[in-house]
């Protein structure tokens, strides 16, 4: 038997073979979870956490609040008119066409009533399961420095995202998966690639790992070419004795026995990723509810299934995107040309194995201790991107007012929080801008987003900057 | 018994009043309190509430409800019912202490000091004031041995140094951190065979003297100012001239360049020696960071954007030279240091005028040989894939002459023989001007006469432009044959000719947007007869064109393809694009045109033009190939890449660096908001770090060049404490594992204080005195007795001081990412020297949609065993081995690396292709010079990766393990040991 790259297609298990062999590696050694600590200052908890991990759904190229959460009845009344008023707006291509109305119709949902259109059936089926925000504000206009913002604070390369801030803080449950995992769009990575879960200046077990959905699972899990296992098994054991006789030598240092005791976890690894990939262990019936067997949401079906597998087996930080890089043809939300076209392929390929996960959680009482965020970096123009006095089908970017929703653990469920004007445009009711959302997400994670903290070149950094309130509004 | 107790409470409160009774020092308790809580609202021009606390008599005038402070009076006093009632400072109400302050102040006759307040005078508990420790002038100081300064150290703390360690121990410790390279077996013998006194001496020479001493520490310096050779952001463009700058780095450090000469440089090479190449170069260091080049069309973004990126170059010129952390005063005046936000935008107009760009430099002969490599490599590549072709055109000819290749469907198509009309779609034309139709053919006569046609009946992105064009003449400029636009013409995609270039066709649009140079050949038959135009639109941006059913010059990318509305867009025929007039008018006849609503494929093209395609596609190439041809033309294509990038660089070489740009006049920005303009800054330094020289005495409207050569000699200077102080600090950290000050980029209030402040000044003193030589502070240090210490552990010392931040020992330390990667690659003999020059690329760069991706991949080959300082360091694409040992990332300014151990890092060194390949290398290299004896191949292993020879037991170990599975499991095993990735 020989263990080799394994190509974990479709995250599917091949891994018995992978599996029994490394059992037979991790022999007279009790695997077992452990936890992993956190390492900040100012040790989390710092009150009770409602919250023990996250899930984030992360859409990239910005979807439009008009056609999903903020309904406005006035903006279809204005359809085709001009904006009017003395401002002129700010759009990142310059151009302000007619007033468009939602292209998708809106109904009210649930016994919450909230109004959620029809891009989002399925979504809309657990809509009272949803607290949405109705008046984020972004810092940025700009697509990569607003999804920095969105997930670091900052809008500049090279700080740490949230899922690296909460490795830091609250470590993880299990030391036999990484803390933080990120399952990008099957099309592509996001623009700026893996620098879009890059640590930042923290230490660098903190990073994102991505798991991919083609080739190797994560990188270098197995050997990059067959290797007998009883080669393995006695590379392991000279491994061992020489590190032995080293410190014997050396004497006794904590960093060397962490060093031995990476390559215990290394082996625990190897068979803790084949075994949380491995979907097959999942009844039909599941699959079927997350869209395995369509095409259209095979994708990020599985991303969402794997995503719940790995919240149950401890990982802290899941981030799923929904959308790769920029372009044509379009492959995330970016909807310049024809937002309606754009935004009907990129929600059929997500709105099943959302809605799914959500009733997953729910029905395993994991809703209990997980947070499930559903965030874009801004929102949409109400006006067309097109020549004034033309109206056209897609929208500009709008930094002013957009929508986002969250789930879960120490939410109020099935509300919308806050308000954009008359035409969705901008928000004028209790805006919440990102250093907002993320000091209430940490606040929920039992986290001060004040008190988490590390020095770094003259500051002490925080995912808030200097800003940042808790939404107290959005809490149970 | 009462008595007693009586006193005793006496005693008491007489201590208490007496302390109460201390007089209270204005300048070190009550203008710090005021200035940090009240000064925000209560000063400047529009104070609130009319009160202004900054002065003695504003103070004492007091605000619109009264005096604030009336000496003596509490109750007369509005500042302290503010206070006492809770209004002031709103929402944060005063600290106990602080009030108790106050009140003391007040009824002690609130007696002022230093007017106005400057609440920097003095260092307090919650910030640095002038007299912080790092802003004062460098002291000469009365010891002058390295070891004396630690020795009292360790006494003080009752500890001593550590004995000396082996001499096994110190060539490997000091090779690595000098050269980041082990030391070879002949070389561990030489220095255990030379008992000389000065062996030590010897080494540290030679080691110095090595090429290898600039790549390493280069990579040191790169680290601090976040080299990277792409831009970042959503573009990630690559900047394929950036290395000139890291060769820059490294030459300047193995020619020992004076440290106050390599900062000018580096700040204002270009204007202090705009002749030298190389100091253009060396600007590369302001420009290293990531900058995005993605521009919105708004103008309030743009503008803090541009403010983003100077306080990004702010903030890297002040940590790395200064050791202040100059852009935390963008928003405010800073926190914990005395900088203030005019401080910023001073020294942020010092910087105004940088921008990034390339640079041409005087080009140099390519040297003939080369050019002959290249010539040969052509010549075999070309040979190689020609019997393809023939093989692959003869089939074509044979399924044309069969009549199997069919003629594209059109979506429109014009012949323009008695009409206008469109003989396939509804796009019927309409004549203009003196347009007319002879001959079968559409004749224009270049000013007014234009075809249109009716609008689009429904959205095209995807697009091919034929036409059958002659020309009236050669030399006319800029007119349309055929055009797809909206209809009052300000987008549009045109087949134009002579526009941009004489005597070429191009793919002409709105501002060039999508328009590249085609690189075709000028145009010289077109006045004679009519010749046959293909222009292919892709819809991922992709744009050909065709002559005569033959290529074009060559397909580039444009940004992406530009999709054209129904209702909203027309073809033009004669005019490059609405409205029409001036150059935009073609001369000549059309015979036929057609248009297709999508990218027509090579062969399509070359039947429409009624000949044979001589264009054979990758793929249909690839197909024709056997595997061991396929290899060998990878080969080949690799090698002729490289050449060639190699001879362009020679030929029109360019770099990365600072591409100036006169600078408005700079504002002081309120709250660091573009839109709320303070006072002008002029281009100056800190104040408080030289209150003699920070002024440049410079106008606001001042030449950059003046702006940067003035801050270059402002911060390279002896009178500027920091300067020097910064990098010794840097060094030593670098030599110890820990700095003296342990945070190299801040020395001011949040970084804290050295653990031997006398030392640091000391080698600071010495570092000027010795001409700024860094290989003088090198030698200096590394001769010390305290470097030469043993690095065992000593349980009675850790209990003291388990940081060693006292030197008991060397820190024994766990190689760096590169030198993990160099050491394997030395090990196993398969490191390549060759130094300098294009970085290798050990990923595969794509692009999508304008962003550039960075694939990594699985490198082989002697061009990618060279040291990895010479890796390209994109900012998208991370090596992933080098990223798990934890090298930066490139976006952030990383003065001290992490160090970390992680189950990922394990499963990357034991299972990476990189290290399976070094087992590889390593295993045949034993074979090849330690002969058939087992215990010789692995004594030599252990001598190569650790730098001595194994215990009896790893030996036996070793033995029994190379006998059962190989050499090359027994040298991945060695590979992953922590006795090859720690250095003691």
């Amino acid at each position: 038997m020989t263990t080799n790259r394994r190509d974990f297609l479709s995250f599917a298990a091949q891994g018995i073979g992978a599996t029994a062999l490394t059992s037979l590696l991790m022999q007279g050694n009790n695997a077992c979870a452990e936890k992993i600590p956190g390492q900040a200052g100012d040790l989390p908890p710092h009150h009770r956490a409602k919250a023990k991990r996250v899930i984030h759904i992360c859409l990239c190229g910005a979807y439009s609040q008009l056609d999903t959460f903020d309904y406005k009845p006035e903006l279809a009344k204005r359809h085709g008119q001009p904006l009017g008023g003395s401002e002129k707006p700010d759009v990142f291509f310059g151009k302000v066409g007619l007033l468009r109305q939602n292209d998708f119709e809106f109904q009210q949902r649930g016994n919450s009533g909230l109004w959620i259109s029809d891009l989002f059936p399925n979504i809309a089926g657990v809509a009272d399961e949803l607290t949405v925000i109705r008046s984020m504000v972004a810092e940025s206009s700009s697509h990569t420095p607003a999804t920095l913002h969105e997930n670091s604070g900052f809008r500049l390369n090279g700080f740490p995202t949230l899922g690296s801030w909460l490795s830091y803080g609250l470590g993880c449950e299990t030391d036999e998966l990484p803390t933080y995992v990120v399952l990008p769009d099957a099309r592509g990575l996001p623009a700026g690639g893996t620098s879009n879960w890059s640590q930042g200046f923290l230490p660098a077990q903190h990073q994102g790992v991505m798991f991919q959905s083609k080739g190797a699972v994560i990188n270098d899990l197995f050997p990059a070419r067959e290797i007998a296992a009883n080669v393995e098994s006695d590379s392991r054991e000279l491994h061992a004795l020489l590190n032995r006789t080293d410190r014997e030598r050396r004497g006794n240092s904590d960093e060397l026995l962490a060093r031995m005791r990476a390559y215990e976890l290394a082996a625990k690894m190897q068979l803790a990723v084949p075994r949380v990939t491995d979907l097959s262990q999942e009844t039909a019936a599941i699959k079927a509810e997350y869209g395995f067997d369509r095409e259209e949401t095979r994708d990020f079906g599985r991303s969402c299934l794997l995503a719940r597998r790995l919240i149950e087996q401890g990982v802290r930080f899941v981030q799923l995107f929904s959308g790769g890089s920029f372009g044509n043809p379009r492959i995330n939300w970016d909807g310049h040309e024809d937002t309606k076209a754009n935004h009907t392929q990129e929600a059929l390929r997500i709105d099943q194995p959302v809605a799914a996960l959500v009733k997953d959680l729910r029905q395993r009482g994991l809703f209990e201790d997980t947070l499930l965020l559903f965030t874009t970096e801004f929102g949409r123009t109400p006006f067309a991107q097109a020549d004034a006095g033309v109206l056209g089908k897609g929208r500009d970017h709008n930094q002013y007012g957009f929508s986002i929703w969250a789930a879960g653990a120490g939410l109020k469920p099935g509300i919308a929080y806050g308000a954009t004007d008359d035409i969705g445009w901008k928000a004028v009711e209790n805006p919440v801008a990102w250093h907002d959302f993320h000091a209430t997400v940490l606040h929920l994670l039992g986290i001060d987003h004040e008190r988490l903290t590390i020095y770094h070149n003259g500051i002490q950094r925080r995912l808030t900057n200097v800003h940042g309130h808790v939404v107290k509004g959005i809490l149970a | 018994m009462r008595a007693w107790f009586i006193v005793c409470l006496l005693l008491t409160f007489l201590a208490h009043h007496a302390r109460a009774a201390e007089p209270i020092d204005f300048d070190r308790q009550i203008a710090p309190l005021l200035a940090g809580r009240c000064l925000d609202c209560h000063s400047g021009s529009e104070p609130k509430g009319g009160l202004d606390l900054s002065t003695h008599a504003s103070a004492t005038k007091g605000g619109d409800s009264g005096p604030a402070v009336v000496a003596g009076k509490l109750n007369d006093s509005q500042l302290w019912e503010r206070v006492l009632a809770g209004d002031m400072p709103p929402k944060k109400p005063l600290p106990e202490k602080e009030r108790q302050l106050l009140k003391a102040w007040i009824e002690a006759g609130a007696k002022w000091g230093s007017d106005p307040i400057d609440p920097y005078r003095f260092t307090t508990a919650a910030r640095a004031g002038y007299d912080w420790w790092s802003l004062q002038p460098v002291r000469p100081t009365a010891i002058h041995q390295i070891d004396d300064f630690i020795r009292q150290k360790l006494q003080d703390n009752k500890l001593d140094f550590s004995p000396a360690a082996e001499k096994r121990v110190l060539i490997r410790r000091l090779s690595f951190d000098l050269t980041g390279l082990p030391p070879t077996p002949a070389e561990i013998e030489a220095f255990l065979k030379d008992d000389s006194t000065q062996a030590y001496e010897k080494l540290v020479e030679r080691l110095l003297a090595s090429p290898h001493y600039g790549e390493r520490w280069a990579r040191h310096w790169l680290d601090v100012v976040h080299f990277g050779e792409s831009d970042g952001f959503e573009f990630d463009k690559m900047r394929p001239n950036a290395w000139r700058y890291r060769d820059w780095v490294i030459d300047a450090l193995n020619r020992d360049m004076p440290y106050n000469e390599f900062a000018k440089l580096q700040i204002a090479g270009d204007v202090l020696q705009p002749n030298d190449p190389q100091a253009v170069i060396a600007t590369g260091f302001l420009v290293g960071g990531a900058f995005d080049s993605l521009l919105p069309a708004g103008d309030a973004m743009r503008q803090i954007m541009r403010q983003d990126e100077l306080e990004d170059i702010v903030g890297l010129v002040g940590q790395t030279f200064l050791g202040l952390t100059v852009h935390c005063a963008r928003c405010h005046d800073h926190k914990f240091d005395p900088i203030r936000a005019a401080d910023y935008y001073s020294l942020a107009a010092s910087l105004a005028g940088v921008r990034r760009g390339e640079r041409s430099l005087p080009a140099k002969d390519t040297p003939s040989e080369l050019q002959e490599r290249q010539q040969r490599l052509v010549k075999e590549l070309k040979s190689l894939e020609e019997v393809a072709q023939n093989q692959v055109l003869a089939k074509r000819k044979q399924d044309q002459d069969s009549g199997k290749v069919q003629l594209p469907e059109s979506f429109s198509s014009w012949e323009f023989d008695d009409n206008v009309k469109d003989s396939k779609g509804k796009l019927h034309g309409q004549l203009h001007g003196k347009a007319k139709l002879q001959n079968g053919a559409l004749v224009l006569e270049g000013s007014d006469s234009f075809v249109s046609t009716a609008p689009l009946p429904q959205r095209i992105k995807a697009k091919t432009f034929e036409a059958w064009v002659r020309l009236a003449d050669l030399n006319q400029r800029g007119g349309g044959v055929m055009t797809l636009q909206t209809l009052d013409g300000s987008l549009f995609d045109s087949l134009a000719y002579g526009e941009r270039e004489a005597g070429h066709w191009l793919a002409g649009s709105n501002f060039f947007q999508r328009t590249k140079d085609l690189q075709g050949t000028a145009e010289k038959d077109a006045d004679r007869q009519f010749i046959h135009l293909a222009l292919v639109y892709h819809a991922d941006g992709r744009i050909a064109a065709y002559r005569n059913g033959q290529p074009y010059g060559r397909e580039y990318q444009s940004g992406a393809a530009l999709s054209f509305d129904p209702d909203k867009s027309q073809l033009v025929f004669g005019l490059r694009h609405g409205p029409p007039g001036g150059n935009k008018m073609l001369k000549g006849a059309i015979e036929r045109a057609r248009f297709y609503d999508r990218a027509l494929t090579p062969e399509e093209i070359a039947a429409s033009a009624g000949v044979a395609s001589s264009y054979v596609a990758e793929a249909e190439l690839v197909a024709q190939l056997n595997e061991t041809e396929r290899a060998q033309r990878e080969s080949l294509k690799s090698d002729l890449a490289t050449l060639t990038s190699q001879l362009e660089s020679i030929r029109d070489p360019k770099t990365f660096a600072v591409t100036p740009q006169q600078p408005a006049i700079s504002h002081l920005l309120i709250r660091g908001n573009p839109t709320q303009k303070g006072p002008e800054a002029k281009p100056a330094g800190i104040r408080s770090l030289t209150p003699e020289q920070f002024d440049f005495a410079l106008a606001a409207d001042a030449p950059d060049a003046e702006r940067r050569k003035k801050l270059a000699q402002w911060i390279a200077s002896e009178q500027n404490p920091l300067f020097a102080r910064t990098i010794v600090n840097r060094v030593w950290q670098y030599h110890f594992g820990q700095g003296l000050v342990l945070t190299p980029n801040d020395l001011g209030y949040s970084g804290g204080q050295p653990s031997h402040p006398e030392l640091l000044d000391y080698l600071a003193h010495e570092f000027v005195q010795r001409k700024w030589s860094l290989k003088e502070l090198h030698r200096l240090i590394v001769t010390s007795r305290t470097y030469q210490q043993a690095s065992l552990p000593n349980e009675a010392a850790m209990k003291v001081d388990s940081q060693n931040r006292l030197l008991w020992r060397y820190s024994p330390r766990r190689l760096e990412a590169e030198s993990v990667r160099d050491a394997m690659l030395s090990a196993a003999g398969e490191l390549n020297t060759a130094r300098g020059g294009v970085s290798f690329k050990d990923f595969e760069p794509f692009n999508r949609g304008g962003t550039q991706f960075y694939r990594p991949i699985d490198a082989e080959g002697a061009e990618f065993n060279r040291r990895s300082i010479y890796r390209m360091w994109v900012r998208g694409g991370k090596n992933p081995l080098l990223d798990t040992f934890d090298c930066p990332d490139p976006s952030t300014a990383t003065p001290t690396r992490g160090s970390t151990t992680t189950p990922l890092q394990a499963l990357s060194l034991l299972n990476h292709s990189f290290t399976l390949r070094m087992a590889d290398a390593f295993a045949k290299r034993l074979e090849r010079e330690a002969g058939a004896d087992p215990d010789k191949q692995i004594r030599q292993a252990f001598e190569l990766t650790t730098g001595s020879p194994p215990t009896a037991e790893q030996l036996a170990a070793s033995r029994q393990f190379v006998q059962k599975h190989g050499l090359s499991p027994f040298c991945r095993v060695l590979l992953n040991s922590n006795a090859f990735l720690y250095v003691d």
